[in-house]
């Protein structure tokens, strides 16, 4: 039995942790800037999305492929009160829809979750296997 | 049953002449180098052991000092580090039980 061959699993599982994360990164950033209607580049925060690819042909792990921008339309809503408003009283706000932000949570967190149990039970084989040998 | 022990001991020579696939099986045969090749790949396989216990060291000291936030890299560390550190523990368990099961055998 090679080493390298045998840990692959905790390598494949500890990437997908990893991508998971940093989709729970870019939610949380998308959540908090939900209301964010000056990014100082003239518009609202656009929505940002992580977008992953594997590491190899084959058997291999998840990594970061690049985090793009949602290029859908701004949310338009009426506040003529808002400095920011514009001559007919609306005020452009992020891209952000608050409930599907929440629905990627939970993918995410869930997704997290299956990746931890992948990694605890394969150490729980490894350690079945070794019982063999006792 | 004879006949297989004896269909054993011919055939696995053949399969692993280097004595580090199989070794323990030969010894069957009564050769005592073939022991002595097992303790050698141990020995080799204690110093990757040692390797992967000094990065899962490392990365948890990292971690502990601030420089490192990846609390997954140090999961994957120990982890790995634990596993293989299982592994040699329970093979070296098992070659004192034979060695002992050797000695005490009766002549």
């Amino acid at each position: 039995m090679e080493v390298k061959n045998a840990l692959s699993p905790i390598d494949i599982a500890t990437s997908g942790l990893r991508a998971q994360s940093k989709q729970m990164e870019v939610i949380s950033s998308n959540v908090a800037n939900a209301r964010t209607s000056d990014t100082g580049k003239g518009e609202p925060y656009r929505r940002l999305e992580a977008m992953f690819k594997t590491d190899g042909d084959g058997i291999a792990g998840v990594s970061l492929d690049r985090i793009a921008t949602d290029m859908r339309d701004f949310y338009e809503i009426l506040d003529p009160g808002n400095p920011g408003a514009d001559e007919h009283g609306y005020v452009r706000m992020p891209n952000v829809n608050l409930p599907i932000e929440m629905m990627n949570l939970n993918i995410a967190s869930r997704a997290y979750q299956a990746n931890a149990a992948v990694l605890k039970r394969y150490q729980q084989m490894v350690e079945t296997t070794l019982d063999l040998l006792r | 049953m004879v006949n297989l022990n004896a269909n054993i001991s011919s055939i696995l020579p053949n399969i692993s002449p280097d004595g580090i696939g199989m070794p323990k099986a030969g010894n069957a045969a009564g050769e005592k180098s073939d022991f002595a090749d097992t303790i050698k790949a141990i020995e080799k396989y204690i110093t990757k052991v040692d390797d992967l216990q000094q990065s899962s060291d490392m990365s948890i000291k990292d971690l502990l000092a601030g420089k490192n936030e990846d609390i997954t890299s140090v999961v994957t560390a120990v982890a790995k580090a634990d596993m293989s550190f299982k592994l040699l523990v329970t093979v070296r368990n098992k070659l004192i039980e034979a060695y002992k099961q050797t000695m005490n055998m009766p002549i």
